[in-house]
């Protein structure tokens, strides 16, 4: 009987020791509950709402201001660029001034005023972009779908003289080009990041047998090599009716390329540099995808530069 | 018998000892002021995780650095991808001890001095610092202020936005402790 009382002596003795002993960092680090299961939307997949001349899934957020200035210089070599040219820098083939604003975190409207790089010029753009879905980190939603969208006015001098013109505008209808894109992005690491967008572009009047209709599909990427530094690319494959694309090439000379963009993306927080070299000559949407008639392979590709700036009126 | 009855004391004691040992707080506030004469910038998080020990004083503390929320979205965007690259460096930690002995059935506010290690972007800082703890019926408040350079840490900052961050931080920390049930 004795011994049974000191063995419950011990036992809870030990108990109570145990109870006393101080639990080491590691231990007391499982106390920790675990943080809640990842379910954060990825952000960042680009730093800019456009690539090059692609755009990005990127919106604003609410209340924010992005003012941008895209410029396209001429040729750097072939026939029309050199030394003579200065390499293309004393032409411009395109400028565009731009402003985006953040009605909420996923709806941006834009209003864009472009030069123009074809006849179809003084071009006013107003466009949509809306953020249908987020990439997240657990990958419950494995990419980003975002949709874009915009209406295209010219203002130029309608060319009443030749009936073939682009520009041979009736009424103001013939004046109005419509673009839709779903961009769908995806940021495989922190420093990689793609997106396909299939586009559809819409022009009221065109030359003619030029196409009022075309389908693209363009893909992009950012490859990031330093925390404010980033090679970007992008590339547009639009579809266009063979035959069609046969009269043109034949009757006015003019030879179709696919846009290629490449450049350098400098971030210094708010502000965002890009550096560029593209055979694309316009700036917007419908002239580029329908347009690009200068080639990588003639020299026919051209500095660009885009600088974006965003204000923040939140507070 | 006797001794039975002082088993069951001697073990519910232990037990009560032990359901009083480790302190947590699942949503401490977290907040880091940087003042400059271009801008303020302030991040603020309701879910940091704590826990004490009270026997040894062993404190550990956690904030997801994506939790931070700030008044302008872009200041959040930045912090996150450029300054504490929380895609690499996920959470803030700090691991110490509170120098005092705590005692939670003793109501009253103690001033104590926290001596451990701040991780913060990868990189661990000894550091020192005082704290309010305020004990009352059984739950303990604890509040910080302190410095932290950002260089210490590694946080490169541009030439070009410089002016607009401070060199040191001011870190705010407000946490309410419960016993483990």
């Amino acid at each position: 009987m004795k011994i049974k009382t000191s063995k419950l002596f011990a036992l809870s003795a030990l108990l109570l020791f145990s109870a006393q002993t101080t639990f080491a960092q590691e231990e007391l680090e499982k106390e920790l509950a675990a943080p809640a299961a990842d379910k954060e939307k990825v952000s960042a997949t680009f730093k800019s709402t456009k690539l090059i001349n692609g755009h990005t899934n990127e919106t604003l957020y609410k209340n924010e201001l992005d003012f941008k200035v895209d410029h396209r210089f001429g040729d750097i070599a072939g026939s029309n660029g050199g030394i003579r040219k200065f390499f293309g820098l004393d032409a411009s083939t395109d400028v565009r001034i731009g402003f985006e604003y953040g009605l909420t975190d996923n709806l941006t409207i834009g209003l864009a005023r472009a030069k123009g790089a074809t006849a179809v010029q003084q071009l006013y753009e107003g466009s949509l972009k809306y953020r249908l879905l987020q990439q997240t980190t657990d990958n419950r939603i494995p990419f980003a779908v975002t949709l874009f969208g915009s209406n295209t006015i010219a203002a130029v001098a309608a060319n009443k003289d030749d009936p073939a013109s682009p520009i041979a505008y009736d009424g103001f209808k013939d004046r109005q080009n419509w673009v839709a894109q779903i961009i769908l992005a995806k940021k495989f690491s922190p420093n990689l990041s793609f997106t396909l967008t299939p586009s559809y572009v819409h022009r009221n009047f065109t030359a003619f047998r030029d196409q009022n209709d075309m389908f693209a599909i363009g893909a992009g990427g950012r490859l990031k090599f330093s925390r404010r530094m980033a090679l970007v690319v992008d590339y547009f494959l639009p579809f266009r009716n063979k035959s069609d694309k046969a009269y043109l090439e034949k009757v006015s000379a003019t030879k179709f390329y696919n846009p290629l963009g490449v450049g350098l993306e400098m971030e210094t927080g708010g502000h965002v540099f890009h550096l560029n070299f593209t055979n694309a000559t316009g700036i917007q949407e419908m002239q580029y995808i329908p347009q690009t008639t200068s080639s990588w392979l003639k020299g026919q590709y051209r500095w660009g530069f885009s600088i974006s700036r965003r204000f923040s009126f939140a507070h | 018998m006797k001794n039975t009855c002082l088993f069951i004391v001697f073990t519910l004691i232990s037990f009560a000892v032990n359901a009083q040992q480790i302190l947590i707080s699942n949503n401490a506030k977290v907040s880091f002021f940087s003042s400059t004469v271009m801008e303020d910038i302030e991040g603020k998080s309701a879910t940091g995780g704590s826990v004490i020990d009270t026997k040894s004083g062993n404190i550990i503390f956690k904030v997801k650095n994506t939790s931070f929320q700030f008044k302008k979205k872009l200041m959040q965007e930045h912090f996150n991808e450029n300054y504490m690259e929380s895609e690499k460096y996920p959470v803030s930690e700090f691991k110490g001890t509170i120098k005092e002995p705590i005692n939670l059935a003793a109501d009253g506010t103690y001033k104590v001095t926290i001596e451990g290690n701040l991780n913060i972007h990868g990189i661990s800082k000894a550091y020192k610092t005082q704290a309010d703890l305020v004990v009352s019926k059984g739950t303990l408040n604890a509040s910080a202020v302190f410095k932290v350079k950002i260089a210490d840490h590694n946080i490169e900052i541009p030439k070009l936005v410089f002016k607009n961050i401070a060199e040191s931080v001011e870190v705010r920390i407000q946490a309410t402790y419960l016993a483990k049930k």
